[in-house]
């Protein structure tokens, strides 16, 4: 059993706890007492948070449409068709005809890795996530 | 959050979870507080419990009603007129904080000027709201000492969303109360990290630190950390004008990162014609969301317990969350992807942790650069702003001036709905989340005991509707807008207002944001999710 | 009795975590002491209760039952030679209420494999955790009385070890002890359990308000109230000693493929008690807190008056972690005191 500090991926209070771990499964959660925010107590969504983490229906590999269909690719492919998809369309329309959507479940540095990435790397102010959603 | 930002300087929550115990009052608006923000609901009833007053004004009868002193029930798409009243009677009695206003504000004789037309009478025609009720809520507002407002998406989400929240900190100016510990007006944010990315310049206008884009100041700087020239100084587009875009075909490609448009946004035929004119959509998530069915590209990511990293809370507070597991298959962190993607691109972004990225932050972003991983590794988090790292970040916010240095009252007209009821859609639909639910329901229905406790929609009716439309509880109902219907099954309730049903975005087989009205609100262009009209039937 | 210098406290865990998986109480970076994996540099002996009970040792919160692979059905009994060390005498009550019930009316295979794997190490208890302790009213401590298998008590320089079964004597059987002279060991464990109970008040609300449920005199009224306050967090029952209810849910990842777990569940979920026709008989969170509290207080009446099993330890998590303020403690103040108030 392995205990790791994390934050609750619902809602914006932002309670702490501990994920309990037995190899690469996580098998329940243990509430933070210490931390101001939430005191070790919880709501039932961040006490059943483990739960989704093994769904069967979690991505695992990367998908590339073929013929119409999604099909399992590689990285190296999946990620080769995003940057030359996103190049081609840049250099025949222009940086304003990519945009970008960041989210509000990601972390602080991935939103940020993101804003770079449209503004330093594809020169686009395009970017948004769904605060107001 | 630019109404708030606009009176004050800062569009994020002015005080602390922990000073939710000891309130005198809390105003509460277009927030169902025990269901969407638990940890915070339960300190205000235990607040209540030691003596705190109540103050809820909510049209549906809300589990936190049962702890209100007092619960005005105004009409929907009201909330300005309310407040303005509210305001109106505040100045009329003199109950205002003459000292504060004068020492601490601008603006007020526009203010008094505006709200002097909206006399109880008056605001008791467009609200319904019983005008000696009206009186007694300024009152116990305005006498109490330590006022919270809180409120979330019910004040937000409406065309008219910024205008009530220039309403709400109109009205704790007046009073005085803004700036002191358990005293200022507070937005929940609704989502773990959307304070996070706002900060960080998920946003069209601005970098990470609210530093805007149109700013060359601001450029120069990001242009010299990230080695790069020429940054676009014109704002680009907010999500609603992306789809349009698209459908225009101006925009031909979008990146979506861990977000399900097609289910959370308005109006979804829209979104799925705007989706499918794209000429290349990628979608990188935990789950095949209705939005990666229909990607080009779709990568697999890590969840939160396969990865480090930290999120900011909706009290301004970073945290660091570390990883507990791999991620499943060949699914990757976020990060990582985009750093691959990027160089593949012909920028090479290389960062060895996320640690690293927060070196970076800490460096272009003055309201963050005391929040580093050594002292989030030992402490509970750091609230910003936090200028360096001897700061202990900031409980609550405008102590002795406000971040902007005057608040700046924004007095606002009421204007009504963009789509009131008429004689054909004759309901208005207002929809939000419950309890066991979060968002979209791609996490939260794949928990078995929060889909054994909520395993399906339902639309809540008011009993005299229910009997009038020949509806008893759990029938099949169908709401239709403009455009587009949806069915489930009835709850007949009295927590909804006559004329009113309210529902849930949470499933998917349950769409309906089909129906709901796009219309946006001018400047935070978040659409108007909380009244549009409908017609109601009983299926056969 | 043995006894252990407090110098060579960490040699023997050590020595243990050659052996077994030892679980002792751990303080964080961020100051939360937990029941975690024993490690040198983060063991501590200054903590207080643990956030979760030992219990999640012997029933996790989620675990797999059965596994079908390509069609084959395969039990799913996990367990590993465990010692947990550190636990408190009300959490070891805890242990045994809980193995009562999960023996009586059918073997619970899958706790009772990893209670079998399990040695426990009470230390016994210097005084309350916190305010809200109260094994000294439920009789569930601040000493176990019975169920360890080896039991530590703080003398100062060095602990008495207190051995109470044959897992606990081979658990030291190869680790250099003094033995300690049995009346010696006696009058000092006696003199620390007078210190320790004296410093653990009673709460005379508790058997109060356990009376009153007998006796049907508790005030309804109590229940509407607390029931409007609840937010169904099933905190209370998670954190709970005793509390062993739980679901059974079927994950299928493919054709022929799938595992079936079960995981804590809590009696405060309406659907916990819905049938299949739609209809439930607790309809409302107050008779839902009705029955959870009378479950702990009232139906384990008797059998805790004989045999020392009541379904509350007094471990107090219940109030610690209800976001509301209904634990054990408030619930037992809010019956004797309305109580009070009808006969006034």
């Amino acid at each position: 059993m392995t205990r790791t500090r994390t934050v609750c991926p619902f809602c914006g209070c932002g309670c702490s706890f501990y994920l309990v771990s037995e190899g690469d499964r996580v098998k329940g959660i243990e509430p933070s007492p210490q931390n101001p925010v939430n005191r070790g107590m919880l709501c039932v969504k961040g006490w059943t948070a483990y739960e989704f983490i093994h769904s069967p229906d979690r991505l695992t590999v990367p998908l590339v449409r073929k013929q119409g269909a999604l099909v399992e690719s590689t990285w190296d492919e999946a990620l080769k068709i995003v940057s030359t998809r996103l190049n081609d369309i840049r250099t025949k329309s222009g940086s304003s005809a990519l945009a970008f959507l960041s989210s509000a479940k990601v972390t602080n540095e991935e939103n940020f890795l993101f804003m770079k990435m449209a503004r330093a790397a594809f020169g686009t102010n395009n970017v948004d996530h769904c605060a107001r959603l | 959050m630019v109404g708030l930002a606009a009176a004050f300087g800062s569009g994020a929550m002015t005080n602390s979870i922990g000073e939710f115990e000891d309130a005198d009052l809390f105003l509460v608006t277009g927030s169902n507080t025990t269901a969407q923000h638990p940890l915070i609901g339960s300190r205000m009833i235990n607040a209540v419990e030691k003596g705190a007053k109540l103050l809820l004004i909510d049209p549906r009868e809300i589990p936190l009603a049962r702890f209100a002193g007092l619960h005005l029930r105004q009409n929907i798409g009201t909330d300005v007129a309310v407040l303005n009243g509210m305001m109106n009677i505040i100045i009329e009695e003199g109950l205002l904080d003459r000292e504060y206003v004068e020492n601490r504000t601008e603006g007020f004789e526009a203010l008094k000027a505006l709200v002097g037309s909206y006399s109880p009478r008056v605001v008791e025609k467009i609200s319904g709201i019983d005008r000696h009720d009206l009186e007694k809520a300024a009152r116990m507002y305005a006498a109490a000492d330590k006022a919270m407002i809180v409120y979330a998406m019910g004040i937000t989400q409406h065309t008219t969303g910024t205008d009530n929240v220039k309403s709400c900190a109109n009205l704790a100016m007046l009073t005085g109360h803004v700036g002191r510990p358990s005293t200022g007006v507070n937005p929940l944010r609704g989502q773990n990290n959307v304070q996070g990315a706002c900060d960080m310049g998920a946003l069209p206008n601005v970098f990470s630190g609210y530093q805007s884009v149109a700013d060359a100041a601001a450029r120069k700087k990001f242009e010299d950390a990230w080695g790069v020239s020429g940054l676009d100084d014109k704002p680009g587009l907010t999500i609603g004008a992306m789809m349009t875009a698209a459908l225009r075909g101006e925009v031909r490609a979008l990146y979506v990162m861990g977000e399900n448009p097609m289910m959370s946004d308005p109006d979804s035929s829209h979104i799925e014609q705007a989706l499918s004119s794209l000429d290349f959509l990628v979608v990188q998530d935990i789950f095949l969301s209705e939005t990666a069915a229909k990607a080009d590209v779709v990568l697999p990511a890590a969840s939160f317990a396969e990865r480090d990293g930290t999120y900011t809370n909706t009290e301004r507070r970073v945290q660091l969350s570390r990883k507990a597991v791999s991620p499943p298959g060949l699914a990757r962190p976020d990060w990582k992807i985009i750093c691959e993607v990027s160089r593949l691109s012909g920028y090479p972004m290389d960062y060895g942790s996320t640690a690293d990225i927060m070196k970076e932050i800490n460096l272009l972003t003055p309201s963050y650069t005391g929040i580093t991983y050594p002292r989030l590794e030992t402490s509970h988090g750091l609230q910003w702003p936090c200028p360096n790292e001897e700061h202990p970040g900031t409980a609550y916010l405008h102590r002795d001036r406000f971040s902007k240095g005057r608040g700046t009252f924004l007095p606002c007209d009421f204007r009504p709905l963009a789509e009131p009821p008429d004689e054909e859609y004759d309901f208005l639909l207002t929809t939000g989340r419950i309890y066991f639910h979060f968002h979209t329901g791609t996490m939260t229905r794949r928990i078995s005991t929060l889909a054994r406790e909520a395993p399906e929609a339902k639309i809540e009716i008011h009993p005299e509707d229910a009997k009038q439309l020949g509806i008893r509880n759990n029938d099949m109902v169908e709401i239709a807008s403009r455009r587009g219907s949806a069915k489930a099954r009835a709850e007949v309730t009295t927590c909804v207002p006559k004329k009113v049903v309210f529902s849930t975005f949470h499933f998917h087989e349950f769409p309906i944001n089909a129906l709901t009205n796009p219309a946006l609100d001018p400047s935070a262009k978040i659409p108007e999710y909380k009244g549009c009209a409908v017609k109601v039937r009983r299926c056969a | 009795m043995k006894k252990l210098a407090k110098s060579e406290l960490k040699n023997l865990l050590k020595h243990w975590a050659g052996e077994y998986r030892v679980l002792a109480p751990t303080l964080g970076t961020q100051g939360d002491c937990l029941l975690d994996t024993f490690d040198e540099d983060s063991f501590t002996l200054d903590y207080k209760k643990t956030p979760l009970p030992p219990k999640s040792a012997f029933f996790p919160q989620s675990e797999a039952i059965f596994a079908v692979e390509k069609g084959e059905y395969r039990e799913v009994i996990s367990a590993k030679k465990t010692l947990l060390f550190g636990i408190r005498s009300c959490d070891m009550m805890g242990i045994l209420q809980s193995a009562s019930f999960m023996t009586r009316d059918r073997l619970d295979v899958y706790s009772e494999a990893k209670r079998d794997a399990a040695t426990t190490v009470v230390l016994a208890c210097p005084g309350p955790q916190n305010e809200t302790c109260f094994c000294t009213t439920m009789q569930s401590g601040p000493v176990a009385r019975k169920g360890f298998d080896l039991q530590f008590f703080d003398a100062g320089e060095f602990f008495i070890i207190q051995i109470g079964s044959g897992k606990g004597e081979a658990a030291l059987s190869s680790f250099p002890l003094v033995d300690l002279d049995d009346d010696l060991a006696d009058e000092k464990v006696e003199a620390f359990r007078q210190r320790s109970v004296g410093a653990i008040a009673r709460v005379d609300s508790v058997p109060e308000a356990m009376n009153r449920l007998k006796d049907r005199t508790a005030d309804e009224g109590v229940w509407e109230h607390l029931g409007q306050k609840c937010i169904q967090c099933g905190g209370c029952t998670f954190v709970c000693p005793t509390c062993t209810c739980f679901n059974v849910c079927d994950h299928p990842s493919g054709p022929g493929q799938g595992l079936r777990e079960r995981s804590w569940d809590a009696c405060l979920f309406g659907g916990f008690t819905r049938e299949a026709s739609g209809h439930n008989p607790r309809s409302t969170q107050a008779l839902r807190l009705k029955r959870r509290h009378e479950h702990k207080l009232l139906d384990y009446h008797e059998t805790d008056i004989q045999g020392g099993l009541c379904g509350c330890t007094g471990c107090g998590r219940c109030s610690d972690f209800c976001p509301v303020h209904i634990g054990t403690l408030e619930v037992a103040r809010a019956i004797a005191e309305s109580d009070n108030h009808a006969k006034d």
